[in-house]
């Protein structure tokens, strides 16, 4: 009769249903001659394969980037960048940055002062002074 | 010295240099040499190194002497107005899709890029993603529909479209589809990567055909905001109760105008909706009925929308009092509970709301007349938010093989009806 519908938008959770990695794309930048880049060719020789092969859901490119120094950069869901200098690093050092950029979410580094973050509302209700028996001063 | 290895070196070098070989040279002469060593050294190599077309291949003039392709096309790619579906194998953007959507392994790279070919950029239905955008919507609307009911048996039929709009409406789907990282290229055609989303926005392309019926008042209904209640939108409009919009003239009109207005943005939500419709209808196609449904619960259903957020009330205290005569309870009563600060600036006021002795709802309030209002919106709240559970059967568990025999689900009356 008097009700009328509002207009929201669903909104998504990430993993609650499926999880989608947030990497997107992983670009592997090295130089044939700097020495900051025997790590990365390396890297690129011996380990990159079997990580690109255990992530079919990321794309990896690998392209030169003559005089400057190694590079990682990951692209992420959310339109952000994050990019890593691997200069000097041994490969399974640039194996762990590869990793972090994986796992991250393409957010900025935010402090969490709480232990959960939810969009839930709370189980227990916001304490109200209108309620109970009241606080005897 | 030691003697230079050709088929030691890299593909890069072996690149001929921009502009080294004149204009007058014929390039068919210099072509099967070229041709040999690429292929001698492309196993050395660690990158695949394009081949330089002839020029029978395209059709669009650019000089691919000064500026190699990438990739090597299929003849006549450039020409096309969506990439050929033989070149869906070789994208990795494609390839990261499949498996960033866990999409299961019968549904082809080839089907993947048709669904991502929206119709105002390829106008053939046989290589847009139409026919498959209709299928998936009739599932996703399906099963959001048959979810609603059975997990909010009492929702009135305006919450019910808002809901149904809220959940698999273009903006959600839109969401949906950008959530799973999906890019659109600049411009669609040929010789575009198959892993992008590609549509056009100086041609609008038409709707997706629905069930919903032209209205012969649709003008009217449009311009002049024509009333059209609940029981005409039920029979005659879309799944979202709005009217279905065919008026493709007016379209035409509006698009093909600067870039970035309200209504391009509109084109690109639609096109990323119709997408992400296409790739249910594509596992529907391949996979089949439970992959398809698991896929829907997974990425639609999943999404949170506060259902108490949609409702907005003009009268709640008479239609509480019209439910109340109808389900046979006491007339309700409003009952001040508590307050606090009643001269001050900032007073509070808990009111109750009492059929009988049963509380129905409460809230608190600045003023009385408030505080009563908020009081039956939560008592009426409560009531059309009634649900049997939060894990329910829905019809379609039943098409599982080893289902159980339904068990009738618990139907409402239907909304208060006012006079």
């Amino acid at each position: 009769m008097t009700i009328k519908a509002l207009q929201a938008v669903s909104v998504g959770r990430n993993g609650v249903g499926a999880f989608v990695l947030q990497c997107k794309k992983m670009d592997f930048h090295y130089c044939d001659w700097a020495g900051s880049s025997r790590g990365m060719n390396g890297f690129i020789k011996s380990l990159l394969p079997k990580f690109a092969a255990a992530h079919p859901q990321v794309e990896f490119t690998v392209s030169p980037r003559p005089s400057k120094h190694p590079v990682i950069i990951g692209h992420y869901i959310n339109g952000r960048e994050k990019a890593v200098c691997v200069r000097n690093m041994e490969p399974y050092e640039i194996l762990k940055k590869a990793e972090l950029l994986r796992d991250a979410s393409g957010e900025k580094l935010r402090r969490t002062a709480k232990p959960v973050q939810s969009i839930n509302e709370s189980v227990r209700g916001i304490w109200s002074p209108y309620h109970g028996n009241g606080m005897r001063v | 010295m030691k003697r230079l290895r050709v088929d030691r070196w890299t593909g890069q070098l072996l690149l001929a240099r921009p502009g080294a070989c004149s204009a007058s040279t014929p390039r068919a002469a210099l072509r099967p040499a070229a041709a040999a060593r690429c292929a001698a050294v492309r196993n050395q190599s660690t990158r695949a190194m394009p081949e330089i077309p002839t020029d029978e291949d395209y059709a669009d003039g650019t000089d691919h002497t000064r500026f190699p392709p990438l990739e090597k096309l299929p003849p006549r790619a450039t020409s096309l107005p969506s990439p050929p579906p033989e070149r869906a194998l070789q994208s990795a953007k494609l390839a990261a899709m499949h498996a960033r959507l866990s999409l299961p392994e019968k549904l082809p790279l080839q089907t993947l890029a048709r669904a991502l070919v929206d119709n105002s950029a390829d106008e053939n239905p046989l290589f847009n993603n139409t026919n498959l955008a209709f299928v998936g919507q009739s599932l996703i609307h399906y099963h959001v529909a048959e979810w609603l009911m059975c997990r909010y048996p009492r929702l009135p039929m305006e919450i019910l479209y808002a809901a149904m709009k809220g959940y698999a409406g273009p903006a959600a789907l839109h969401q949906v589809a950008r959530s799973w990282g999906l890019e659109h290229a600049a411009a669609p055609g040929g010789e575009v990567d198959p892993g992008l989303l590609q549509f056009s926005l100086h041609r609008p392309g038409s709707a997706i055909a629905t069930l919903g019926y032209k209205r012969a008042e649709a003008e009217g209904l449009q311009k002049y905001k024509w009333r059209h209640g609940i029981s005409s939108r039920v029979v005659f409009d879309d799944d979202f109760g709005q009217v279905v919009e065919t008026d493709k003239a007016a379209q035409l009109r509006r698009a093909d105008t600067e870039y970035g207005n309200e209504y391009t943005r509109s084109l690109a939500e639609r096109a990323y909706a119709n997408c992400a419709r296409a790739v249910v209808g594509a596992i529907y196609a391949h996979a089949g009925r439970e992959p398809a449904k698991a896929f829907v619960r997974s990425h639609v259903l999943s999404r949170a929308l506060d259902l108490s957020a949609l409702f907005s009330f003009k009268k709640p205290t008479r239609e509480l009092a019209l439910l109340c005569a109808r389900e046979d309870f006491e007339f309700p009563i409003a009952r001040l509970l508590s307050e606090t600060g009643r001269l001050s600036r900032t007073p509070v006021f808990v009111v109750g709301i009492f059929s009988g002795k049963d509380k129905l709802g409460e809230a608190a309030g600045p003023n009385l007349e408030l505080a009563r209002n908020k009081a039956a919106m939560n008592a009426l709240k409560s009531w059309y938010l009634y649900s049997p559970g939060e894990h329910v059967r829905v019809p379609s568990d039943t098409l599982a093989d080893d289902a159980q025999p339904w068990a009738p689900a618990y139907i409402d009356m239907g909304e208060i009806i006012g006079r």
